[in-house]
């Protein structure tokens, strides 16, 4: 009887280490779980930084197109002001003339209707 | 019992099952650790996805903002330029304006000329006010061209309207030395004012001409599209 015992023993031993084998994959693949949270994170991040320095390209591409634009508009706007000073030079005078001229130019008129008025006087 | 097997059997025995169940754990630890890396593979790829999703429309978000930024930008100065030359223009005008007032005086330095002109204000103004007692307000350096001018001005109301007003003039209250002269006609203690002075029919003039005035001076508009 003592044999079965020492067989029993060593089939718990055997069961032993069995379960410590299972428990060993078991903890794997906690762990791998937990791996692929960290291991994703790492992918955003890069994906995060290279998406980030895409954006600042671009804007620093467009913004570089936007003064463009506004410079031009600030030169457009300069020759329209020469232009306005210049125009103003060449045409006051006629203006003028204009304006003296309708101020002496006075047309004396009854008004329509009082014009009966003395005709029935 | 005992006599069935013999030792060497039961250790024969004892060693398979040994290695069966190490060989049942073996497996077993097997399927746990594919099926392991197999859900690492779906959980990271599941995570890895969800947040390139938000970050893409973080960045789509950001593009069209600073997009629509810009375009209020080259708007707002694209308004401010349009403002300067308008403003331009503006400060242009009242120069002009203010150089055709200071050449106003010029007008009553003709004396037979400006006589006539007298003449015809006060007509103007009579026939605008049509009443019988009117009061005139004039230079005192006119007084003596405006008595004459009320004369002639009364006989050509007389032949249109039949009758002749009675006319006055307020030499207590004379226009300002500085004016560049005219009339101002009134009738019933001043309630009914007509100002046929030069100034006032500057300014007059100038409002209603502001359009001919503007094609004069600058041309005409190159975006109107409606003259009626």
């Amino acid at each position: 009887m003592a044999q079965s015992a020492q067989g029993i023993q060593t089939l718990l031993e055997a069961e032993k280490e069995a379960s410590k084998v299972v428990a060993t994959a078991r903890k794997y693949r906690v762990q791998r779980l937990k791996d692929a949270r960290t291991e994703a994170q790492k992918e955003i991040e890069a994906l995060k930084a290279q998406k980030n320095k895409e954006h600042a390209d671009f804007e620093k591409q467009y913004t570089g197109s936007t003064d463009d634009i506004v410079s031009k508009a600030n030169a457009d706007t300069e020759t329209q002001l020469k232009e306005v000073t210049a125009a103003y030079n060449r045409n006051k005078a006629q203006v003028i003339d204009k304006l003296l001229a309708g101020i002496v130019n006075v047309q004396p008129q009854i008004h329509q209707n009082a014009k009966q008025v003395k005709r029935a006087a | 019992m005992a006599g069935r097997l013999n030792d060497n059997e039961v250790a024969q025995e004892m060693s398979k099952m040994v290695s069966f169940i190490k060989q049942e754990a073996l497996e077993k630890a097997r399927e746990v650790k594919i099926k392991a890396d197999e859900e690492f593979n779906i959980e990271k790829a599941k995570i890895v996805r969800q947040e390139t999703v938000a970050i893409e429309a973080f960045y789509q978000k950001k593009m069209k903002q600073a997009e629509v930024q810009r375009k209020i930008a080259q708007s707002n100065h694209v308004n401010k330029c349009r403002l300067k030359v308008l403003q331009a223009r503006q400060q242009v005008l009242n120069e002009l304006l203010a150089e055709a007032r200071s050449r106003l005086v010029e007008i009553s330095n003709d004396r037979s000329k400006y006589q006539t002109l007298l003449k015809d204000l006060i007509l103007q103004s009579l026939y605008q006010l049509m009443e019988r007692e009117v009061k005139v307000n004039c230079r005192q350096k006119d007084v003596d061209l405006v008595k004459e001018a009320i004369e002639q001005a009364k006989q050509a109301y007389e032949k249109e309207v039949g009758s002749s007003p009675h006319v006055v003039i307020d030499e207590a209250n004379p226009l300002p030395e500085k004016s560049a002269g005219g009339v101002v006609v009134s009738a019933h203690e001043g309630r009914i004012r007509v100002s046929n002075t030069l100034e006032t029919r500057l300014e007059l003039l100038a409002e209603q001409m502001l359009p001919d005035i503007r094609i004069l001076l600058f041309g005409p508009s190159e975006n109107r599209k409606f003259y009626n």
